[in-house]
C-alpha cells in the first residue's frame, strides 16, 4: 500500500506556479527522497502534504487521509521537521520537545521525552536553553520534536542542510532505524549522496516530477566510460550504466595477457540527474 | 482545554526565562507614570490630576499589552513555530486562548503596578469599591489589548510590520478616546470614531468612578462594551489566524 499518493498537484502564488502538476507515490515503510535544486518546489510540496498549504488543484492523500479535510486524524500520525529549526530559543531542549509532545495524546509524555532526548543524543544538554546550541544541535532538537509522538510518517525538509558530515551520518543511521521500526520517511534534499541512501527518489524540477525510481535504477540511466589499456595503446568506449552493460563490453576483450589495465568511470547520480534535467529542457 | 493550558504554560515559561523583557515591560509603565508626575507638577494650582492620572496608566497597560502580544505572535510566525504548532495538532482557538491566558498574568501585573504607582504618586484617595472597579476596568482593557495584538499580528509577516499599526490604532485612540480632552468637545465624526477604540470605554468607566457617589448602573454599559470588545476581537482573531497558506 502507498503511504502517499499525489495526483496533478498544482500550487500557484499569483502568477507564479510553484507546483505544476506533481504526480508521485511513496510506498509504506520506505525512505523516500525528494531531490531537486533550490527553488524546485520541495518545501511547497511537503507543506501541501502536511496540510499547511492549500493546493490550487490536484489530489493528495497521506496514510489514506486528506491533509486538509482529515487534518485532526492525520496530524496525530505524522511528524514534521521544517527546514528552519522552528524552536523556542528561550526554552530548553526538553521544554521544546515536551511542548510539541503535549499537542498529542502521548502516553507517559515525561518518559517519552526522556527517550527521544536520549535517542537524539541530547541528554547532556537537555536542560540548557536552545539559544546556546549550535546549528547541528538545534536540528537534533527539531528532529526530537518531530519524533516525540511516535509518528507513522515523518516529513523531513532538508534535515541535514548545513550539518557537518559526522552528524549527517548519524542522522541517516537514525532515519534507517526509524524505517526499520516501520515508519515511512519523506525526506527532501538537494544532496545526491543522500539521495543514494533512499529506497526511492523523485526528482523535482520547476514544480514537476521529472523522474521517479530507486536511485540505483536512475543511476543506470547514465553512461560509463570504459578504458581498456593494451600494450601499444588504449581503447575507450562509452557503455550503459547497468552492471550487465559492463560485462557485455568486457566480453570481447577477455583477459588476455596484452590487456594491462581496465578503467571504469561511471556517471555519478548528480551527472545522471543533470542529464535528465538537460533532456527535459530540450 | 489541555492544549490551551499547554500553550499558556509555555508562554509564561518563555516570559519567565526572559527577565530583561519582563522587567522592561513592567518598569516601562512605572517610569512613564513617574515622568507624568514630573510633568503634572509643573501645572498651575487647581489642575485636575485625577482626570488624567489613572487614564494614562490604563493607556500604558493597553499599549504595552497590545505591542508585546502582537510581536510575540509575529515572532511565532517568522520562526516557523506557529506552523509547527498547527501541524502538531494545536487548533486556532487553543492557540489564541493559550496566549490570552499566558499574557493575562503579565497584563494583571502591569495593571496592578501602574495603578498602584499612579494612586500613590498622585496621592489619589479612593474607597475600596472604586479601587477594585479601576483595577477590573484596566484589567479588561488589558485583555482586549491582548486580543487586539493577536488580531493585528495576523496582518504582519514580520515584527516591523506591527509598528505601522501604532499610528493607525493606538495613537488615534489617545486623541479620540477622551484621554486628553472630552469627546463632546471633538467634531461629531471624531467623537463617533473615538467610540471604536476600547480605550474610550475604559476611560468612560474611569471618569465616572473617580468622581464621588457613583453607582454601578452608571458604568455597566461601558463595562459590557469593553468586555464585548474582547469577545469580538477574540472571534475576529480566530477567523483571521491562518492555519494554511
Amino acid at each position: 500500500m502507498d503511504a502517499i499518493e499525489v495526483a496533478g498537484l498544482v500550487k500557484r502564488y499569483g502568477k507564479i506556479e510553484a507546483l505544476s502538476g506533481v504526480d508521485l507515490s511513496v510506498p509504506e515503510g520506505a525512505v523516500f527522497g525528494l531531490v531537486g535544486p533550490n527553488g524546485a518546489g520541495k518545501t511547497t510540496l511537503i507543506k501541501a502534504l502536511v496540510g499547511s498549504l492549500r493546493p490550487t488543484d490536484g489530489e493528495v492523500s497521506v496514510l489514506g487521509l486528506s491533509p486538509l479535510k482529515d487534518k485532526a486524524r492525520l496530524r496525530r500520525q505524522i511528524g514534521y521537521m521544517p527546514q528552519s529549526p522552528a524552536l523556542y530559543d528561550d526554552l530548553s531542549a526538553r521544554d521544546n520537545v515536551a511542548f510539541f509532545g503535549a499537542a498529542h495524546h502521548t502516553p507517559d509524555l515525561r518518559k517519552r521525552v526522556a527517550e527521544v532526548i536520549e535517542f537524539t543524543d541530547l541528554a547532556n544538554r537537555a536542560n540548557d536553553p536552545v539559544h546556546t546550541f549550535s546549528g547541528g544541535m538545534k536540528r537534533r532538537v527539531s528532529l526530537a520534536c518531530a519524533l516525540v509522538h511516535r509518528p507513522k510518517m515523518l516529513f523531513l525538509d532538508e534535515p541535514t542542510a548545513a550539518v557537518d558530515p559526522q552528524l549527517r551520518s548519524r542522522f541517516w543511521t537514525t532515519f534507517r532505524e526509524l524505517a526499520r521500526d516501520g515508519a515511512t520517511l519523506f525526506i527532501s534534499t538537494h544532496l545526491m549522496d543522500e539521495a543514494m541512501l533512499c529506497d526511492r527518489i523523485s526528482i523535482l524540477r520547476r514544480g514537476r516530477v521529472i523522474a521517479s525510481d530507486s536511485p540505483r535504477r536512475i543511476l543506470e540511466r547514465g553512461g560509463t566510460r570504459l578504458t581498456v589499456g593494451r600494450e601499444g595503446g588504449e581503447e575507450q568506449s562509452v557503455i550503459g550504466g547497468r552492471p550487465e552493460d559492463l560485462a557485455e563490453a568486457l566480453r570481447p576483450h577477455g583477459l588476455s595477457r596484452d590487456v594491462t589495465a581496465v578503467g571504469v568511470d561511471a556517471d555519478s547520480l548528480e551527472t545522471v540527474v543533470l542529464s535528465i534535467i538537460g533532456k527535459e529542457e530540450g | 482545554m489541555r492544549h490551551t493550558f499547554a500553550i499558556a504554560r509555555r508562554v509564561v515559561k518563555q516570559l519567565l526565562r526572559n527577565p530583561r523583557f519582563l522587567v522592561l515591560s513592567v518598569a516601562a509603565p512605572l517610569v512613564i507614570v513617574y515622568l507624568l508626575k514630573l510633568f503634572f507638577d509643573t501645572m498651575p494650582e487647581g489642575f485636575d490630576v485625577a482626570r488624567y492620572a489613572v487614564p494614562v496608566a490604563a493607556f500604558l497597560v493597553h499599549f504595552l499589552a497590545f505591542i508585546l502580544c502582537a510581536i510575540a505572535l509575529v515572532q511565532e510566525r517568522t520562526a516557523g513555530t506557529m506552523e509547527r504548532m498547527f501541524i502538531n495538532g494545536f487548533r486556532r482557538i487553543e492557540i489564541i486562548g493559550g496566549y490570552v491566558l499566558g499574557f493575562l498574568g503579565l497584563a494583571t501585573f502591569q495593571a496592578v503596578a501602574a495603578l498602584a504607582e499612579a494612586i500613590w504618586l498622585f496621592e489619589l484617595d479612593y474607597d475600596g469599591e472604586t479601587l477594585i472597579t479601576l483595577f477590573v476596568v484596566v484589567w479588561l482593557l488589558a485583555i482586549a489589548s491582548v486580543m487586539l495584538g493577536i488580531f493585528v499580528s495576523t496582518f504582519a509577516r514580520h515584527e516591523g510590520q506591527v509598528f505601522p499599526f501604532i499610528p493607525l490604532i493606538i495613537l488615534p485612540s489617545v486623541f479620540l478616546s477622551g484621554l486628553l480632552v472630552d469627546v463632546d468637545e471633538l467634531p461629531q465624526w471624531a467623537g463617533w470614531l473615538g467610540h471604536a477604540f476600547p480605550l474610550f470605554w475604559a476611560n468612560d468607566v474611569i471618569q465616572v468612578v473617580i468622581e464621588a457617589n457613583w453607582i454601578f448602573e452608571d458604568v455597566w454599559v461601558s463595562f459590557s462594551v469593553l468586555a464585548g470588545y474582547g469577545v469580538a476581537l477574540l472571534l475576529l482573531a480566530s477567523l483571521t489566524l491562518r492555519e494554511a497558506e
